[in-house]
C-alpha cells in the first residue's frame, strides 16, 4: 500500500486516530509520519527498530525500510517488523541490508553443509551469475578469509589496532564486491 | 503399532528422545505467509501428490490430513505429542499434515515454511535421524526444487532457520542436576558453545518433570553433522553429569532414594485425583527410580509416554468431552493407574 500523504513510498505505519469515538485509519510511510506531528508520545523510532535491534540511526534505516521486494511486495520495513521474509528473492533484494544482521544472529553469513540438488532454471541462472565474475570473486573470498584469520590472530594477541585495520579492509572488500554485483 | 514414545531406549539413560527438524521451501511459490488461500490450497495439494511417492518409497504407513479438518482439541493433542508447534496448532490457513502411524516421521505442508520434516526417536539417535532426514530430503528435492542460495544456503521464511534449515534437539531428564544451585550458570555455559537449553514444560523452578530440551542455536555457517554432533555432545554431557550426581546420592543414601522412588510409585498407582503438577513431579521421581534400577517391572515402563498422556488435550480426547479442572484431575489419576505396570520382584 502506498503512503496516503506522499503517494510515492510504501506505507509502513498504520496510524489509528480516535476522535470523539470516531475511528479513522491512516497509512503513512515512515518519512511522512515523522514529519507529521502524531503526538509526542508516539515512539516512532522504537516501533521501527523492531526485533533485529536496528539502532536509532533512523534516517538511513527509514530510507531503507521502503525498499520493496519486487517479487512478493515485502518491504524492508515489513521484514524488520516481523523478522520474516516473503519469498526467496527477498534474500537477494535485501542482501546488503541484512547481511550484517544475519551474521549477528547466526554468527556467520555463509552457508556450509548440504547443497540443494535442484535442476531448475533459477539455480542455473544464479550459478551463472555467481560464476561470471568469478576471476575476482574467488580470490576475493580467499583474501577476506586471510584477513579474517589475521584479525582473529590480532585479537588473540590483543593488538586491537591491527585487528581494526583488518576489519576495515574486510569491510572495504565486501562493500566493493557487493556494489559491483 | 507402537508409537515412538511408547518404546523405551535403555542405551542412553536420562536422554528421553531426540529429534531432527528440517525446513525447506519450493521455488515455485512465495513463502507461506505471502500465499493467498487459493495458492496455499493448490500448493498443499501439489506437494501432497508428490509426497505420495516418498511415502511409498519409505515403506511406512502414512496418513494425510488437512489441519482445518481437525478439531481444536485434536490439534492441541498433536501439539502435546510434539507433532505440531504452537503456531501451527492455531494456524487458520490450509496446512497439510502427513504423519506416519508410529508418529516418528511427520511432514507439515504450508506451515511457517512450505515443507517441515520431523524425525523423532526415543533415546539419543541424532546421527541416525539425520541420515534418515538427509535421505528423505534428497528424495523430496528430486521432486520439488528448493529455494537455495549459494551464500545463504536453504532459504527460509525466518532468518533464524536459514542455511541448513536444521534444528536438532534432544530432551534430557535432569532432576538432580537441576535442583543444584549452579544449574542456571551451567546452562549459560552451554549457550557459549552454541547450544540452547530450556525447560520442556516451563522455565526455572516451574519446569515440572525436570525435562530439558537441548537444541542448536545456529543454522547457518555450520554443517548438519556439526549441528547434530554439538547437540549430541551437550545432551550426553548433561545426562552424564546428572548420572554422576545421582550415583553419589545412591551411594551415600540408597534408602532415601529407594524411599522416594517407591513412594512416588505408590502415590501414582493408587491416587484418585492428581493435578498436572503433582503428577509430573511424581512421574519424574519415578523415572529416576526406573532409570537407576530401583523400580523393576516385568516389561518396559515408558514413563515419558505417561507424561505425554496426562496432558490436558489428550485426557479430554480420551473422555470425548470437555472436562472441568476437578474432572481432569480424576481422569488423570485414572489414566496413570491404568497405564502403570505392576512392580516385579518386591
Amino acid at each position: 500500500m502506498l503512503c496516503e500523504k506522499c503517494r510515492v513510498r510504501e506505507a509502513t505505519i498504520q496510524y489509528t486516530e480516535v476522535v470523539n469515538g470516531v475511528r479513522t485509519e491512516h497509512n503513512f510511510c515512515a518519512q511522512c509520519a515523522s514529519e507529521m506531528d502524531l503526538g509526542q508520545d508516539f515512539p516512532l523510532g522504537r516501533l521501527l527498530s523492531g526485533l533485529l535491534g536496528l539502532g536509532t540511526e533512523s534516517p538511513r534505516e527509514e530510507k531503507y525500510s521502503q525498499v520493496v521486494c519486487p517479487t512478493c511486495g515485502t518491504s524492508y520495513g515489513d521484514f524488520v517488523k516481523n523478522s520474516r521474509f516473503g519469498c526467496p528473492d527477498c534474500y537477494e533484494v535485501f542482501d546488503l541490508l541484512i547481511s550484517d544482521k544475519i551474521k549477528q544472529l547466526q554468527g556467520s553469513d555463509s552457508h556450509k553443509g548440504k547443497t540443494a540438488k535442484n535442476q531448475t532454471e533459477k539455480t542455473e541462472r544464479q550459478e551463472e551469475r555467481a560464476e561470471a565474475p568469478s576471476d575476482g570473486k574467488d580470490g576475493l573470498e580467499e583474501q577476506i578469509a586471510r584477513l579474517y584469520a589475521c584479525q582473529q590472530a590480532a585479537v588473540r594477541r590483543e593488538d586491537y589496532e591491527e585487528a581494526a585495520r583488518c576489519r576495515d579492509e574486510i569491510r572495504k572488500l565486501r562493500t566493493g564486491s557487493e556494489t559491483d554485483a | 503399532m507402537l508409537k515412538w514414545f511408547e518404546e523405551t531406549d535403555r542405551e542412553s539413560p536420562n536422554i528421553i528422545y531426540s529429534r531432527i527438524r528440517l525446513v525447506r521451501n519450493w521455488t515455485e511459490y512465495p513463502f507461506s505467509g505471502k500465499l493467498t488461500e487459493g495458492q496455499a490450497r493448490e500448493m498443499v495439494s501439489r506437494l501432497e501428490k508428490g509426497m505420495r511417492d516418498f511415502c511409498l518409497e519409505e515403506g511406512r504407513d502414512y496418513d494425510f490430513t488437512m489441519l482445518e479438518e481437525l478439531s481444536d482439541l485434536e490439534r492441541r493433542a498433536l501439539r502435546e505429542r510434539r507433532i505440531l508447534n504452537g503456531t501451527l496448532a492455531s494456524k487458520k490457513d490450509p496446512v497439510g499434515l502427513i504423519l506416519s502411524r508410529d508418529e516418528r516421521v511427520s511432514l507439515v505442508l504450508n506451515g511457517d515454511d512450505h515443507i517441515r520434516m520431523q524425525f523423532i526417536a526415543p533415546g539419543m539417535k541424532l546421527k541416525e535421524l539425520w541420515k534418515e532426514a538427509d535421505r528423505a530430503d534428497d528424495f523430496i528435492n528430486g521432486i520439488f526444487p528448493y529455494a537455495y542460495d549459494r551464500k545463504y544456503g536453504f532459504l527460509t521464511a525466518y532468518p533464524t532457520n536459514v542455511g541448513t534449515g536444521l534444528r536438532a534437539s534432544a530432551v534430557v531428564h535432569l532432576p538432580a542436576l537441576s535442583s543444584g544451585k549452579k544449574f542456571s550458570s551451567l546452562l549459560g555455559e552451554m549457550s557459549r558453545f552454541g547450544a540452547s537449553v530450556r525447560g520442556l514444560y516451563g522455565e526455572g523452578n516451574e519446569n515440572y518433570g525436570s525435562l530439558y530440551v537441548v537444541s542448536n542455536q545456529k543454522t547457518l555457517g555450520v554443517t548438519e553433522e556439526e549441528i547434530a554432533g554439538l547437540v549430541e555432545k551437550v545432551a550426553r554431557q548433561l545426562a552424564e553429569q546428572e548420572q554422576q550426581v545421582r550415583d553419589m546420592a545412591l551411594s551415600s543414601d540408597r534408602l532415601g532414594q529407594e524411599d522416594e522412588a517407591y513412594k512416588s510409585y505408590g502415590v501414582l498407582k493408587y491416587a484418585r485425583r492428581l493435578t498436572w503438577k503433582d503428577a509430573m513431579i511424581f512421574l519424574s521421581r519415578m523415572m529416576t527410580g526406573v532409570s537407576d534400577g530401583i523400580l523393576k517391572f516385568d516389561g518396559p515402563c515408558p514413563v515419558f509416554s505417561i507424561m505425554l498422556g496426562i496432558q490436558k488435550a489428550n485426557l479430554q480426547r480420551i473422555s470425548q468431552r470437555p472436562l472441568s479442572r476437578a474432572e481432569l484431575d480424576v481422569a488423570r489419576a485414572g489414566y496413570i493407574r491404568a497405564e502403570l505396570p505392576e512392580l516385579s520382584g518386591i
